[in-house]
C-alpha cells in the first residue's frame, strides 16, 4: 500500500505489480480498468470524496490515452485480401471450368463463377428483390465427360458451365409483399438476357428459387 | 444489395455452395479478421496472411459451423487461434511496416513524427505482452467486446479473462509509461 496520508505522485509505483491497492483500499487494476474503459469520469460515491482516487484516475487515464487513440484509427484491409481469398477457395474446390466457344480467331473462355456473377447482378437488379446469389451449375444433359467431372467435384463448387451450355441457379431473398411468380420470371428472362449480350452464350438455363422473404 | 439480409442467411446460402455469399461474408468481416491479426501480431504482412487463412479456413469449416452462434464470434476465434499459432511457430522479428495503415491526417510532418512514433510504440508494446494477456488486450480494449464474449472466443472462463486483463494492462501501462 502507499502512503496513508499522501495521494500518490508517481504513477509507476502503483503500477510496478507490487502494490494493489490505493491507501484508501481502492483496488488499482479496478481503476485502470475504470481508466481503460473511458470511465474515469464517472466517479463512484467513494470517489467523489476521495483524494487518492482522484489523483490515479487522471493518470491512468492519461497513460492509456495512446491505447485508446490506436484502437480508434481506422484500419484499412487490404484491397488484395478479398481477391485471394476467393481466388484461394476456388482452387480448393476445383472451380475453374470455363465456357469454351472456338472461333476461326481462337478460342474465347469464360469462367464459370464469371457467368454466375453476371446472372447474379442481373438478378438484384429486379425490383422485390433484397438478395441474390448465383451459382453456376453444369447442364443436367451433359455427358458422360462431363458426368465424370460432376462425380469428383468438390460438394461445395460452383460445377462450371460447359462449351456452350450455361445452367445457372439463383438463390433469391425477395420482398415480403412483392408478387413472387412475376419476380422470378423477371430475374429469369434479365439474367439470361445479360448473359447472351455479355457473354455470347445462348443456350442459357436460369433455375430461379426463392428461398427467404424479407420484410 | 447483401446489406439486406443477415449473417445468417449468408451463412446458409454459403453452405449451399454459393460463393459469392461467403464472398459477401467476406466483404462485412474481411476488416474485422485483418484488424484483430494486425493488433495481435504487430506487423501488415503476417497480418494479410492470418486473416487470409482464417477466411479460407471459415468456408472450410462452415459445416461445422453451429447455427446459434454469431459468424463474427467464431471468425475471431479462429483468427486468433491462426494469430497464435504464428507467434509460436516463427522467431519475433523487428517489424517494418508497423505504420502502413496510418491514414494521412494532414498534420504537420513534426505532429505526423510524433503520432507515428506514439502507434509503433503502442503497437510494439501490446505485441510484446504474452499471448493470452495480448488477446485480451486486444479483444477487449480494441474490439470492444465484453469479457463474456472474449471467454466464449478463447473458450476460457471470465475470471480468466479478467485476470489476463489485470495484467495486461498493467505491463502495457508500464511500457507506455516508460516510454513517455
Amino acid at each position: 500500500m502507499t502512503d496513508p496520508g499522501q495521494p500518490v505522485r508517481d504513477i509507476r509505483q502503483l503500477l510496478n505489480g507490487t502494490t494493489r491497492h490505493l491507501a484508501c483500499g481502492a483496488d488499482i487494476d479496478e481503476l485502470l480498468e475504470q481508466a481503460a474503459d473511458g470511465h474515469a469520469g464517472q466517479l463512484t460515491g467513494h470517489q467523489r470524496h476521495c483524494p487518492h482516487c482522484q489523483a490515479a484516475l487522471p493518470e491512468f487515464t492519461r497513460v492509456w490515452e495512446p491505447v485508446r487513440s490506436l484502437a480508434a484509427e481506422h484500419v484499412a484491409v487490404p484491397s488484395a485480401l478479398k481477391t485471394a481469398v476467393a481466388s484461394q477457395i476456388r482452387k480448393l474446390i476445383a472451380d475453374v471450368w470455363y465456357t469454351l466457344q472456338p472461333s476461326d480467331s481462337g478460342a474465347i473462355r469464360i469462367a464459370a463463377h464469371v457467368v454466375a456473377t453476371i446472372a447474379r447482378e442481373a438478378a438484384r437488379n429486379v425490383p422485390g428483390v433484397r438478395a441474390a446469389f448465383g451459382r453456376s451449375a453444369h447442364s443436367t444433359t451433359a455427358g458422360p465427360a462431363e458426368e465424370a467431372i460432376l462425380r469428383h467435384r468438390h460438394p461445395h463448387a460452383a460445377a462450371g458451365v460447359l462449351g456452350r451450355t450455361a445452367v445457372v441457379d439463383l438463390a433469391i431473398a425477395a420482398q415480403y409483399d412483392a408478387p413472387l411468380d412475376a419476380i422470378a420470371r423477371e430475374v429469369q428472362q434479365r439474367a439470361i438476357a445479360e448473359l447472351r449480350t455479355k457473354t455470347g452464350l445462348h443456350d442459357v438455363t436460369v433455375n430461379v428459387t426463392i428461398d427467404d422473404v424479407i420484410t | 444489395m447483401g446489406a439486406d439480409v443477415d449473417d445468417a442467411y449468408l451463412v446458409q446460402r454459403a453452405r449451399e455452395g454459393y460463393l459469392d455469399a461467403y464472398a459477401d461474408l467476406v466483404d462485412r468481416h474481411g476488416q474485422l479478421a485483418y484488424r484483430v491479426a494486425l493488433r495481435l501480431l504487430g506487423n501488415h504482412h503476417d497480418a494479410e496472411d492470418v486473416a487470409q487463412e482464417a477466411l479460407v479456413t471459415a468456408w472450410q469449416q462452415l459445416p461445422r459451423f453451429k447455427a446459434n452462434s454469431r459468424f463474427s464470434t467464431w471468425l475471431y476465434r479462429i483468427v486468433t487461434r491462426k494469430a497464435m499459432n504464428r507467434i509460436t511457430r516463427t522467431p519475433p522479428t523487428e517489424s517494418l511496416d508497423l505504420l502502413g495503415d496510418v491514414p494521412e491526417t494532414g498534420d504537420e510532418p513534426s505532429q505526423r513524427t510524433e503520432r507515428n512514433q506514439t502507434v509503433d510504440a503502442v503497437t510494439k508494446a501490446v505485441a510484446a505482452l504474452p499471448p493470452p494477456q495480448r488477446i485480451a488486450v486486444v479483444l477487449r480494449h480494441f474490439e470492444g467486446l465484453s469479457n463474456a464474449e472474449i471467454a466464449r472466443i478463447t473458450h476460457s472462463t471470465i475470471p480468466a479473462v479478467r485476470s489476463h486483463l489485470f495484467r495486461g494492462r498493467r505491463t502495457l501501462s508500464q511500457t507506455l509509461q516508460e516510454w513517455r
